[in-house]
């Protein structure tokens, strides 16, 4: 975090002290009522005040990672999340996905009572709870204990332990923790390698070279706030260094695109290249080899760079270089992202795990917890599970949390398999391709409903509490599974609990206990409740290779089939496994790589497509043996001559109007086996024809290069501060006419007698973004959707460029072309907020005009729509109402109930035909100001205003503040040597200065 | 004073016949006459349902593509401002110049204008994004004392087209008054009400020419300036702007020039079908088609070189955003519109140069249609292909209209016809009083020699 | 038209004739009569002589106040509601003289119409007139009282008449 953001994070906390103590308080005991009495205002509840909002703390359970949030609460509603600046897992950071958990609670596809499947007719019809209870109370009484199984998604907290104790309640197994992307293989490798059936965390602040081995730790793998915080820290340029990052995968993913370096091996070759380096290293004694390296020196014998060179497809010289550059320095490599899970991928794991060992970063960037969250199941647990319920073994499944039919590949055939299991629960909170196909849906609270808790990470213990009340007649499962126990007689002892909030309580009991806190415990539960939960160091363990480390991972590396090109599945950054593809921000969010929306693509390399006379937009019909799915080509020269990539997320049968019959899923080309680790094999061997059909992708970019005009601009580590004073820019400006702007610009100034002109005790907002930490991940447009009140416009508008994102990502293409080496290039692009707006002067009624601090400010209500503004705009950053967007009875409508309770009361909701824009939060800016004025202060702390884009960063690489004030962080990062303006050679003088992104590159 | 026509050639009419041959045209419409008003009227009506389908849904129904923000709407905007120019062109400064030969063809001109000004005038309005607050652009007194920009190039565009608007309309009402009054006397039923209250008691009292001649005279060299004006403010929206392919000193000349050419090709295209309709040969003759050429040359010989300045320019300057821009307009997605403009207004017109091309008029029918097509695809190229292409490759983006937008299109050409057709039916189309005025009154001296 | 003095109409078919009538009569001293011609004749206004027409005056003053009315307008509307655009200042005349011009063209326009109108009507007499006389005659009427009908009706056709009609 900024040190500039402390006062402002102060604050905020005391307003969650001060709330969430009341607030709890009134959610105690029947949650339910409680936040009604919010309602009225007659008497108003003393943590309810009309108009300010009240922040609660809580858990994002979007994905594992577990981020702490806090949760925006105006008149009893939710009305955005942000990060926990005190957790410890995303430190006030958060994903677009995370962003976008709101758009769960609020969806307008939610399950929004209890439903039962008739028998005869085979639909679902409502049901009240008791009926549902009694009814499969009765149903359950018929079912043999043995053959009850439960499917949970990965719970590693309280309410896994309830489920487990409840099934044991019933005589039943365990539950099966299903989760798609969960990390097999490296996981298989810890066990060969270290002996330990855990996966190890990584520090990402200590390592300065970091190699990637397809591991996605920016988009899904492992924490990837976390790690992309720590990541930026060491990588993004500070004090005249930097870390390395080098990136090993035959496709270059979100993840790569912030690499120094790409190196692409042959699919399925990666272990050779990690293990060559192990070879070099531990040959030429680069590291201070650990006492046990005998283990797997006979065995890294057979990887010398010369003799893998051919296999793995990469210069032996590259690999020797690599592997000094590795030894030298505090280094880490990762591997295990499941988008690189081909079936040898333990292979690599291994490799890697080796890699590390010998190098002597094992205990220093790759650690090992004492008592580790439970990890997930393994792929061939659900795959054991799928032939269960196939052999007519499983009299009732249970379903909680996840949605196998849709996340295992087809071949698998989970969906019949179900249809042999007699009696199905579902518990989804959405209609998914599970849930439609069970007898009863008893919907759970989202998670921002429910009490629970979550453990990320040994020693964090994430606490989650209703910010709201529920908004349909939803019931937590947890409530669920305890009065289905209590209707057995005798009613199981450790199930006894009234309900999971007291049977959370006791276990946060025990968590007490165990911190040897003496105080009561509501002193200790309402301090945990403030705080998000309670955390610690996590003591981590001296680990040492175990006997099977040295036998050869590589003896079998996936290969293409012959005749076939090798298709990679990897998760989607926006959709994760699927689960985000109901949500209308995440589905309109461009692809951090792509830049493509709503739908499914696969990627080829240009000359890939050339050979096979494919253009963007080709549906391509690609078909393994494990089936066929057609998908439209995208040409991306981010990827080896030799592989296609298809993203996941898409192409759920149901789900909701955002997701069903959306896209492909490519899961449907993926072997259902389990592969020789137990886990899911995410490459195969495809072949590729041509549908005949053509469509436009629904994408938000024009064209991918920058044409020489230096947009983003990047410039070589060793060249810092040495690099001519444009750099790239497309038109040098000549000193003289430097200097004659100068003067006109002062002219200008003094003209005016206004405003911005003013030179007294005004501030001049400003932003700065810092190319070297920016990684494209797009969370800052979702943070925009949520804090402005953008519409989405869906696929058919994008294809019209017509999208409302006020902030996108551009991201452009570098080099690629035979020789040159590729890279890609990202720059969040906002409004400029000009001094000399070149949009505010074609106004005809002054709805763009500029405000006395400094923002192009724009009068929606006066506004006439010439869009004038937006054709003068060089940024292009306006955008235009095309349609009524917030009319109910409209087509366009973009909230349909009950989507529109998310819409910030701050911000107006645009109306047909006019223009809007990005005016830095100016919402957030007036608040803080109010606030200050209040308080008596005569002027606001830097870093005491945070724009949305800012607060969520997870890169920290946004910076807002005033520019008048010489002193203010945003001042000191504008004066950086490699600070510049985009565009700048139009005078503009825009207040938002990039910072040209540094590249590690190795001297020539 | 000059003849309408060469000595050798003239069968010159009385001052009777022609008030007769042109009193013939008014009047007593044909069946064709009222299916081709039904015909217009009813593109006029899909036109307007266009429009009210936009209004209802929002612009989107266009297919605006942004950055393309402004396109076939704001095309046709200057198309149609284009053709009002020659109009007043023909009358005002033809008639400052003495040039007889503007008499017998400057009231269609004139009517043209008006129309074409009504037509273009709708443009603006519709393609605002909330159109039904176009009046906020205008500087009226309201209670939150809010006022418009002056500096926008848009607020010299409602000030420059209203008055254009406005004083043309008032020009050709003066024009019309003495021959409304020669109309009078023959006319019978509602048109003699009509010409009685139009003619505003007209008598052609010496005192009445007196004070008439010197106010035609003044609003004449008014509205000669004003025709430049006019068609320069609108050339500003553009040359005002930064956008690359817009942002250029030569606008103004060049849009008047191009403002004059597509007129008077308009002026031919209107006139060719007319004289033959009306019978009225006699009086618009080979010469003014020939005169009419004459000015189609030069203009479009000015055209044509600023087409080559502009892209010289983009060269020259030096700009890489300028030099894209262009490239991208001739060779680019829109490169089918910049060939069709460059052959219409580029080519063609070059073919006037041979006085037998000038001296035909079908020839010169064909030709005046291309020369209007090419100017619209003009304006069109300028518009749309700069739009497509400015500084950020990101957000480059490309346009193509849709049935809105050319129903509306439709609808604006309905529209103008509907105008000139009830005009021409019921006002002389050709000026009664100034093609008597060319010729000498009777003397008695010929009488006895 | 008000009450029609009695007098005497003469219509012409040679622009001469009519010239000649109306030299004689001027040289006979008389003035208030009235002259209709279908289209303005140089020859007929020599003949009669007047001064040039007081018209221009008005289109004059009607450009001189469109031009004050231009800037006025502008910069008193840009700094009652002064707002920053583009870093340009509140009163910026370089763009108002489009305004003020657009303006000195519509006020120039309008007041020479109203001038024409005026004056027209200052000037107007009262007297017979024939239809042919926006046709294809010149007209002249002599408003005379009816004793000295017989010298003005000779003087007209000595001129060369086609008709004389005297009204009554």
């Amino acid at each position: 975090m900024a040190e500039g953001s402390n006062g402002m994070d102060r604050r905020r906390f005391l307003t969650v002290l001060g709330v969430t103590g009341g607030g709890a308080a009134v959610l105690s005991g029947c949650s339910k009522d409680g936040v009604e009495k919010l309602i009225p205002y007659l008497v108003p509840p003393d943590n309810q005040v009309p108009g300010i909002a009240t922040w609660y703390a809580t858990t994002c359970r979007e994905c594992p990672a577990g981020c702490g949030i806090h949760a925006r609460v105006r008149e009893g509603r939710a009305v955005k999340v942000e990060g926990n600046p005190a957790h410890p897992v995303n430190s006030g950071r958060l994903c677009a996905r995370g962003q976008a958990s709101t758009q769960g609670l609020y969806n307008p596809d939610r399950v929004r009572q209890p439903m039962a499947r008739s028998a005869s007719t085979g639909e679902f019809s409502p049901i009240s709870w008791d009926d549902a209870i009694a009814q499969i109370t009765a149903r359950l009484g018929a079912v043999n204990g043995g053959r009850l199984r439960f499917v949970t998604g990965h719970e590693p907290g309280t309410f896994g332990r309830l489920v487990t104790e409840w099934l044991r309640a019933y005589g039943a197994g365990g539950p099966v923790a299903f989760e798609p992307l969960a990390c097999d293989a490296l996981r298989h490798a810890c066990r060969t390698v270290f002996g330990l059936d855990q996966l190890p965390r990584y520090d990402l602040t200590v390592a300065r070279y970091v190699l990637s081995f397809g591991a996605d730790f920016l988009e899904t793998f492992g924490s990837p706030v976390g790690q992309m915080r720590d990541f930026a820290a060491s990588h993004g340029f500070h004090d005249g260094g930097m870390s390395r990052y080098v990136h090993v995968e035959p496709r270059m993913s979100m993840t790569g695109m912030s690499a120094d370096e790409w190196v692409a091996p042959r699919p399925g070759a990666d272990a050779l290249v990690a293990l060559a380096l192990a070879h070099v290293i531990v040959r030429d004694r680069l590291a201070s080899l650990p006492a046990d390296v005998g283990r797997v020196r006979g065995m890294l014998d057979a990887y010398a760079p010369d003799t893998v060179t051919e296999r793995a497809g990469v210069p032996a010289a590259t690999l020797e270089r690599l592997a000094r550059e590795f030894a030298a320095v505090p280094s880490v490599a990762l591997a295990g992202g499941i988008g690189a899970q081909h079936d040898a991928a333990n292979a690599t794991a291994r490799a890697v795990c080796v890699l590390n060992y010998v190098t002597g970063n094992v205990g220093r960037t790759v650690l090992f917890d004492r008592d580790p969250p439970a990890p997930p199941a393994t792929y061939a647990e659900t795959a054991a599970l799928v032939q269960e319920m196939r052999s007519g073994a499983v009299g009732a499944l249970f379903v909680h949390g996840a949605d196998p039919v849709y996340a295992t590949p087809a071949a698998l055939a989970f969906s019949e398999a179900l249809g042999q299991v007699p009696f199905k629960v579902s518990f989804a909170r959405f209609m998914d391709d599970t849930a439609a196909q069970c007898d009863f849906i008893l919907p759970d609270h989202d998670p921002l409903e429910q009490w629970n808790d979550s453990i990320p990470r040994a020693g964090v213990r994430s606490l989650q509490q209703p910010v709201m009340r529920p908004v349909f007649d939803t019931r937590q499962t947890g409530d669920v599974l305890l009065a289905l126990a209590q209707k057995r007689t005798p009613v199981p002892q450790r199930l006894t609990a009234g309900s999971y909030k007291e049977y959370l309580q006791q276990v946060w009991q025990g968590v007490q206990r165990d911190l040897g806190d003496r105080r009561p415990f509501d002193t200790f539960w309402m301090e945990a409740l403030q705080r998000g939960g309670v955390w610690g160091q996590a003591p981590s363990r001296t680990v040492s290779l175990a006997r099977g480390a040295g036998e050869a991972p590589a003896a079998d590396l996936w290969t293409v089939e012959d005749g076939k090109i090798a298709l990679i599945a990897y998760p989607s950054s926006v959709l994760y496994d699927g689960r985000g593809a109901n949500r209308p921000w995440l589905q309109e969010l461009p692809d951090p790589v792509t830049k493509v929306t709503w739908s499914t693509w696969v990627e080829l390399h240009p000359e890939t497509a050339a050979e096979r006379g494919i253009s963007e937009g080709d549906v391509l019909e690609i078909a393994s043996g494990a089936g066929v799915v057609r998908v439209p080509a995208y040409l991306y020269p981010g990827m080896r001559r030799d592989v296609v990539a298809v993203p996941m997320g898409q192409g759920h049968v149901a789900f909701g109007r955002y997701a069903a019959g959306r896209g492909a899923n490519v899961l449907g080309l993926l072997n259902g086996d389990p592969t020789g680790f137990g886990g899911l094999g995410t490459y195969a061997s495809v072949t590729l024809t041509q549908s005949g059909v053509h469509e436009v992708l629904p994408k938000t970019e024009g064209v991918p290069r920058q044409l020489g005009r230096g947009i983003a601009q990047a410039v070589p580590l060793a060249e810092v501060g040495h690099e001519t004073e444009h750099g790239e820019h497309a038109v040098p400006v000549p000193e003289r006419i430097e200097g004659v702007l100068d003067q006109w610009q002062e002219r200008q100034d003094e003209e005016t007698e206004y405003g911005n002109y003013d030179k007294e005790n005004l501030q001049r907002w400003g932003l700065a973004v810092d190319l070297s930490r920016c990684t494209g991940c797009s969370a800052c447009v979702t943070a925009c959707y949520a804090e402005n009140n953008l519409a989405t416009v869906g696929p058919e508008q994008v294809r019209h460029g017509r999208e409302m994102s006020w902030m996108r990502v551009e991201r452009y293409y570098q080099g690629g072309a035979a020789g040159e080496p590729f890279e890609a290039r990202v720059l969040p692009m906002m409004c400029q907020q000009c001094s000399s707006a070149p949009c505010e002067p074609v106004c005809p009624v002054f709805a763009a005009y500029h405000t006395p601090d400094g923002l192009n400010g724009q009068v929606y209500n006066r506004c006439v729509g010439t869009r004038y503004c937006s054709n003068n705009c060089p940024y292009k950053v306006r955008y235009f109402n095309y349609f009524d967007y917030q009319a109910k009875a409209d087509p366009a409508f973009a909230w349909p109930d009950p989507l529109q309770w998310l819409l910030n009361p701050d911000v107006v909701v645009r109306s047909k035909g006019v223009m809007e824009k990005c005016t830095f939060c100016v919402q957030r800016i007036r608040d803080r100001q109010h606030q200050a004025r209040l308080q008596k202060r005569e002027k606001l702390e830097d870093g005491e205003i945070l724009t949305a884009c800012q607060q969520t960063c997870p890169a920290d690489a946004i910076v807002f503040g005033d520019l008048r004030d010489p002193e203010s962080r945003v001042s000191r990062l504008a004066r950086d040597q490699r600070g510049y303006h985009v565009l700048g050679d139009l005078n503009t003088r825009p207040a938002v200065t990039y910072l040209k992104k540094v590249r590690n590159l190795v001297e020539a | 004073m000059a003849t309408i026509a060469r000595e050798d050639q003239l069968t010159r009419p009385t001052y009777h016949e022609v008030t007769r041959d042109i009193a013939a045209s008014i009047g007593n419409p044909s069946r064709s006459y009222y299916v081709l008003l039904g015909f217009v009227l009813l593109v006029l009506a899909v036109g307007v349902g266009a429009l009210l389908y936009q209004v209802r849904y929002g612009l989107g129904v266009a297919g605006y593509h942004p950055p393309v923000m402004w396109a076939v709407y704001i095309t046709n905007f200057v198309f149609w401002v284009g053709i009002a120019h020659s109009g007043t062109l023909i009358s005002a400064i033809l008639y400052l110049f003495r040039s007889a030969w503007r008499t017998a063809v400057y009231r269609t001109a004139e009517a043209m204008t008006v129309f074409a000004v009504m037509t273009a005038g709708l443009f603006p309005i519709v393609h605002l994004g909330r159109l039904w607050y176009a009046y906020w652009l205008f500087p009226y007194p309201n209670q939150r004392q809010l006022w418009v920009n002056f500096k926008s190039p848009l607020l010299w565009d409602v000030f420059a087209v209203s008055t254009y608007f406005t004083v043309s309309t008032l020009f050709l009402i003066t024009g019309l008054v003495p021959d409304v009054a020669a109309l009078r006397e023959q006319a019978v039923g509602w048109r003699r009400k009509l010409y009685e209250i139009t003619s505003l008691g007209w008598r052609g009292t010496d005192q009445q020419w007196r004070h008439y001649t010197r106010a035609y005279l003044y609003l004449a060299a008014l509205a000669t300036p004003l025709v430049l004006s006019v068609h320069s403010v609108v050339s500003w929206d553009f040359a005002m702007s930064i956008v690359p392919g817009w942002h250029a000193t030569i606008f103004a000349p060049y849009f008047v020039a191009g403002a004059i050419y597509s007129g008077v090709a308009m002026v031919v295209t209107l006139l060719v079908p007319l004289r033959k309709v009306f019978r009225v040969e006699q009086y618009i003759t080979v010469e003014h088609f020939e005169n009419l050429a004459k000015l189609l040359l030069l203009t479009g010989m000015i055209v044509t070189y600023s087409y080559g300045v502009e892209y010289f320019m983009a060269w020259y300057g030096g700009s890489p955003y300028e030099r894209a821009s262009f490239w991208n307009r001739a060779f680019g997605s829109y490169w089918w519109g910049s060939w069709t403009m460059i052959l219409c207004n580029g080519v063609l017109p070059f073919f006037l140069f041979f006085r037998k091309i000038r001296r035909s008029i079908p020839a010169m029918f064909v030709l005046s249609l291309f020369v209007n097509l090419g100017m619209w695809f003009e304006r069109f190229v300028i518009i749309v292909s700069s739009l497509s292409h400015e500084y950020e490759p990101y957000a480059m983006g490309h346009y193509t209209p849709t049935w809105v937008e050319w129903s509306i299109l439709a609808g604006s050409f309905a529209w103008f016809f509907m105008w000139f057709l009830l005009f021409a039916k019921n006002f002389p189309t050709v000026s009664i009083t100034e093609v008597k005025e060319i010729m000498p009154m009777p003397r008695k001296e010929r009488q006895h020699s | 038209m008000s009450a029609q003095p009695e007098g005497i109409l003469a219509s012409y078919r040679f622009v001469d004739a009519a010239a000649d009538a109306i030299r004689t009569l001027k040289a006979e001293g008389y003035r208030n009569f009235t002259v209709y011609t279908p289209v303005p004749n140089v020859e007929i206004q020599h003949a009669i002589g007047h001064r040039v027409s007081p018209v221009r005056l008005w289109t004059l003053l009607g450009g001189l106040t469109g031009c004050a009315t231009g800037f006025a307008m502008t910069l008193w509307m840009s700094f009652d509601w002064p707002i920053v655009v583009g870093g340009k200042p509140i009163g910026s005349i370089v763009p108002y003289i489009v305004i003020a011009f657009e303006l000195t063209i519509l006020f120039g326009a309008l007041a020479t119409l109203i001038g024409l109108v005026f004056h027209i009507r200052r000037t107007r007499q009262p007297g017979a007139y024939d239809g042919r006389f926006t046709d294809d005659r010149i007209g002249i009427f002599v408003p005379c009282p009816s004793d000295r009908r017989q010298a003005v009706e000779t003087l007209l056709r000595t001129a060369g008449a086609e008709e004389v009609r005297v009204e009554a």
